[in-house]
This record gives structure tokens, sequence and C-alpha cells, in this order.
């Protein structure tokens, strides 16, 4: 005797549509809430310090490279570069200042700006820092576009650790 | 012969069935992709709509530890106002007298009480200021946290694309 599989639903169990108008009504609210509360800005750092006193122990280069730091005065109109070493001479020193005028175009300067400092870096590849002394009316926009130039160009890093400082006097 | 209408049946009336699956889909994917973006930034920075930060190429992420915030109206730390601008003069600022204004009392009261810290391991002060702003302004800031025990900065900018 054959027993066919019957393949009817049991009583009681009806196809039955799930109800996703709630779901999609919260959905709704949820979604403009969340939109209007995310931020689309990435926010980065600049890293900066201000000059500190010393406590004396000042640390010596023993070994024989020698490390420069950059001084660029930036004003409205040009940036006047100079450098600072204890191991050079000022004759030494001297032929690293540079005058770059900032006119028409200042990508322009700071085209020469980033070549210039890269020359630097070539010659004594220790040199970390530079020293960025902005005038007193130069915006903050340009400071923060002379420290980009400053601590890197297309071909690698240049001064990685600019310091801001107003000028003395 | 008779030529009357041919008279159908007439069919109830069913209500079309939205077909709302491939929206809820939809719509799912943007929840879990919005609450994600959500939570992950916790320390999210809230600007003032007429703050406009500097664009710049730099990489780094920022740091909570003391925000500053100088726009072209005040300097505030986090959201507490502690001195009003005017052009470009801190109102209540001497510049001679940096230690003498509200601003440097209270980062006084947020640096550590030992000074034994060395520079390079103190925590930076991020600071959020307008890029209109001259450098007069932000120099008697940061000379200010300078003098507080906070040499080290972080100014925030945006990416650039």
């Amino acid at each position: 005797m054959k027993f066919r599989r019957t393949h009817r639903r049991p009583r009681g169990s009806e196809e039955t549509d799930l109800d996703m108008v709630p779901i999609m009504n919260m959905f709704l609210v949820l979604i403009p809430f969340l939109l209007m509360s995310a931020s689309f800005i990435h926010l980065k750092v600049v890293n900066t310090s201000v000059p500190v006193l010393g406590n004396g122990k000042a640390s010596i280069n023993q070994e024989s490279t020698i490390k420069l730091t950059v001084v660029a005065t930036l004003a409205k109109n040009q940036i006047d570069l100079s450098v600072l070493s204890e191991e050079l001479e000022p004759v030494a020193l001297s032929k690293w200042e540079r005058v770059i005028h900032i006119s028409g175009n200042p990508q322009e300067a700071y085209d020469a700006l980033s070549s210039h400092l890269r020359s630097i870096k070539e010659a004594y590849p220790k040199s970390d820092t530079l020293i960025l002394v902005p005038d007193s009316t130069v915006i903050f926009e340009k400071i923060i576009q002379t420290m980009d130039v400053a601590r890197a160009s297309e071909n690698g890093p240049l001064f990685p650790n600019v310091v801001l400082s107003g000028k003395v006097g | 012969m008779a030529l009357g209408r041919k008279r159908r049946k007439k069919q109830p009336f069913i209500p079309p069935k939205l077909q709302i699956t491939s929206m809820m889909d939809m719509f799912t994917i943007i929840l879990i992709f919005l609450l994600i973006s959500f939570s992950e930034d916790p320390n999210a920075i809230r600007m003032d709509k007429d703050m406009q930060l500097p664009k710049s190429n730099a990489k780094i992420d920022y740091k909570t530890h003391l925000r500053v915030v100088v726009s072209q109206t005040s300097v505030k730390i986090g959201e507490e106002v502690i001195a009003r601008l005017e052009g470009d003069t801190i109102l209540g600022m001497d510049p001679d007298n940096l230690n003498r204004s509200d601003l440097y009392r209270r980062l006084k009261t947020f640096s550590p009480a030992d000074d034994t810290t060395s520079d390079d391991h103190r925590d930076p002060i991020l600071l959020l200021c307008d890029k209109r702003l001259s450098f007069k302004v932000i120099n008697n800031v940061i000379k200010t946290a300078g003098m507080a025990g906070y040499p080290n900065f972080q100014f925030a900018v945006l990416q650039e694309k």
C-alpha cells in the first residue's frame, strides 16, 4: 500500500504579508536625522610649536652630518630665507640666503621656495627644522600654505618640524 | 438576432500592492552607513557657521585634548567664550602682559600641575583658527598658550581633495 505525501499546508497557517509601513516610517524619520547630524568634513591637523627656553641640555650633534635650521620670514609680498647653524661659518651660511617675491601668482613663489628648500635639504639631509616668522599682518591661510610647502614637496619630506615664531622687537 | 452588448463579468477591485522590499533594502543600507559614520568619530567637532578653516595637504588626525577656537569674533576654549575680538585686537588681552589675560588663567587651570614633563611630550592644543585672521591675533593666542604650559599646537585644517 502506497502512502502519498501530502503537500497540503497545515490548517491555520495562511500566507501573511508583513506590514512594513511602520518600519518605513521609522526609517524615514531616522535617515534625515542622521543625515543632518553627520559631518562630511575631513578635519586634519598641522603640527607646530613655539620656541621655548632650553634647559641647558641642548643636544649637540656629534655626528659629522651638519644640521641646519632654516628661518623663513614671511611678509605680505616676500619670503626672506636664511639659515642658522653652529657648525658652519657665516660665509657658508650666507650663500643660502634668498628673497622670494610674491607677486601676481603666489604659486610661483611657493614653487621657488620649495626648490630652494629642496636644495638646502639635499646639501644637508639631516636638517629638519624650519622657523617660520610671519609678519603680524599676514593672514593665517597664507601661513598654512607656506607651512605646507616647507613640510614636504612632491619629491619627499623637506622640513617636517615647522616652528612658528613671532617677530622679536 | 439580438445585438446586445456583451456583458462582461465585473471583476472585484483589488487594490495594487506596493512593492517596497527594494526600497527597504536601500533604506537599510543607508541607515547602516549613516550609523557607522556617526559612531566612527565620537569627538566630532562642531564649528560655527561663520568659521572658515584653511585647506592643507596635512594628513595627520587630530587628538582632542584641549580645543581653542579663534574665530573673527571670539576666542573660546571648547564652547566657553573667553574673550571677544574687535578687528585684530583681543579685548582684555595686553600683548605685553599676556599672563594677566583671562585666556592665560583659564589655560593654566587645565595645564598639568607638575612641570617635569618634557616639552615634546606635553599634549598639544587643538587650535581652530579662521583662515582670515591675521598672525597678530594668532601669535597672541599661541604665546599665551606657550606661557601657560602648552608649547605644542595642532592647527585644524580642512583636507585638500
